[in-house]
């Protein structure tokens, strides 16, 4: 199902010293299928725009469709849209509580009102689709390492079947090998026919995974485009506070140099085929 | 929801009463309580309203604040007034229903219950609206210090309150955000019964207590790290002192008490 915003404006504390206008106006469309990855810098309101996608936030003013529902409808079954669009926090320490895995998993369905036979095998299923054994269930969630612990989280969110799934920085706070597994798999996750809504702030990350960027700044969508046509922005992401990918910067440093290798290319595989083929020339 | 608690807020300013030294006000606010109980009459109540009213004014928070922080004890107050209305059946019946009567004595007293718990309640609003957080368990410390004489931990027990004060905003903020991490997978705080409620708390409080906990270790950690150990022979960088408005302000319950007692003696009230 796809998520429509229409018009969305959110300030914090109105009408207090501490007023922020978190979300300006904001409009836009996920569609089916879609990974999309939204970036911005501290306080640009990705945080605020993805509660709203599960009507964590009543949209007021403006209006969050989920597959056609108006979200912010009085009377609008709340567990219904929650269920579509799953939300997974950037922190899973924030969402585990339960004496093992298999329960902490078994939260999301439980709450959906599914019976016991189906709920296990839903946990059992998202934990493989997070790439997690059989052997885990039994575990504590507070004795994994950060990583198994990301997993958990978002296998939490996947055991509800959502059609959308929307991840807040899902690699911040792993290690250095811990992003790059996680990433893959949240790709195996996309490719199994979900969408994939992701805030990183990791221009590399967005560039490698993302088919559409949405660039937030102070509460405004800046850009919302393919990544080759964002990262063309170069100057502008900079005034954001925002970067262009390694590769990117590759590119310019090359071109400067003498090496044409044509526009729009952000993505490391293409780079490198790219100068290869420059390379092959000479 | 969780937004409306206002419980030890601090309403920065730089009035008479802001600049007070914080042992004065807490002295102050001592007496205040004090006199409160002194006061036997509804009069001897109007004087003590009046002096919290200006000290109110001086300092120049809002009276919406004042008010605003009665709210969560309203019930409280409400409880009191009741219980003490039907409880009474001494005095002048005015009003009989079954088994309950309202006499003019309950009445009174109830009136005089919850009047006391008003004032007694703004009086303290007016110390921690008017007083941040460190200068508040500066000036406990300082009072509590002849204490440590008869091994009281005085040192201790302020630093205890002081880091309690300064996390109680960031445990509001990491309770917001569990909650919206778990009303993602559905949970639902807000419908059912009361028993129903209290077991939808249970994915609220483990996580809570699990990052209260590791905010614990590290805070000491990170204390232990800057060479802290205890209270004996640490120096401060902010010196309490008394100044002339300390004694004004102390001569001015001086006053209040003086009149409290004279409206006693003469018992007017």
């Amino acid at each position: 199902m796809s998520i429509e915003i229409r018009g969305l404006t959110h300030i914090y504390m109105p009408g207090t010293p501490f007023e922020t206008r978190a979300l300006d106006d904001v409009s836009l469309t996920i569609r089916d299928g879609d990974f999309v990855g939204v970036i911005g810098h501290t306080g640009s309101g990705k945080s605020t725009l993805i509660a709203h996608l599960n009507a964590l936030i009543r949209p007021e003013p403006g209006h969050v469709f989920v597959g056609g529902v108006d979200v912010g409808e009085k009377g609008q079954s709340l567990i219904e849209i929650r269920r579509e669009v799953g939300l997974v926090f950037q922190y899973p320490e924030y969402q585990l509580f339960e004496e093992t895995v298999e329960k902490d998993v078994g939260f999301g369905p439980r709450n959906l009102g599914l019976d016991e036979e189906t709920v296990k095998t839903r946990v059992r299923e998202a934990l493989s689709q997070v790439g997690l054994g059989e052997e885990i269930l039994e575990k504590s969630p507070f004795e994994l390492s950060g990583g198994q612990q990301q997993r958990v989280a978002i296998a939490g969110v996947l055991a509800m079947k959502p059609g959308t799934l929307v991840l807040d920085e899902p690699a911040a706070g792993l290690g250095p090998a811990g992003p790059e597994g996680l990433l893959t798999l949240i790709q195996g996750i996309h490719e199994s026919g979900v969408t994939v809504v992701m805030v990183t702030h990791s221009m590399d990350d967005a560039a490698r995974f993302c088919d559409r960027l949405i660039v937030l700044n102070h509460g405004r969508v800046a850009f919302d485009a393919v990544p080759g046509e964002v990262f063309r922005h170069e100057a502008e992401l900079r005034g954001m506070g925002l970067d262009v990918p390694e590769c990117v910067k590759l590119v310019r440093a090359l071109k400067e140099r003498g090496m044409d290798l044509g526009e729009g290319l952000y993505r490391m595989e293409d780079v490198r085929a790219a100068i290869e083929r420059e390379v092959g020339k000479c | 929801m969780l937004k409306n608690i206002t419980i030890g807020q601090y309403f920065p300013g730089n009035s008479f009463v802001h600049r007070l030294d914080p042992r004065t006000k807490l002295l102050l606010t001592l007496g205040l309580i004090v006199v409160v109980f002194l006061s036997q009459g509804f009069l001897g109540f109007a004087a003590v309203f009046g002096y919290v009213l200006l000290a109110a004014r001086m300092s120049k928070i809002h009276l919406r604040f004042l008010v605003r922080g009665l709210k969560p004890v309203a019930y409280i107050v409400l409880i009191t007034f009741l219980l003490n209305i039907f409880f009474q059946s001494e005095g002048t019946p005015l009003f009989s229903w079954k088994f309950i009567t309202v006499t003019d004595m309950g009445l009174r007293r109830a009136a005089f219950l919850a009047v006391r718990l008003v004032l007694l309640i703004t009086a303290s609003q007016l110390l921690t609206l008017t007083t941040s957080a460190i200068s508040l368990t500066d000036g406990m410390e300082s009072l509590m210090r002849p204490l440590t004489r008869l091994r009281f931990p005085a040192h201790e027990i302020a630093m205890m309150m002081s880091i309690a004060l300064r996390f109680i905003p960031t445990l509001m903020e990491e309770a917001d955000k569990i909650m919206k991490a778990q009303m993602a997978r559905g949970a639902d705080f807000e419908s059912g019964n009361l028993f129903r409620r209290a077991k939808a708390m249970v994915p609220l409080l483990v996580p809570l207590f699990v990052s209260a906990f590791r905010r614990a270790d590290e805070l000491a950690m990170a204390m232990e790290a800057r060479c802290y150990h205890g209270g004996e022979g640490r120096t401060r960088m902010r010196q309490l002192k008394y100044g002339k408005n300390d004694g004004i302000a102390g001569l001015s319950l001086l006053a209040l008490v003086a009149v409290i007692v004279l409206f006693n003696i003469l018992g007017v009230f």
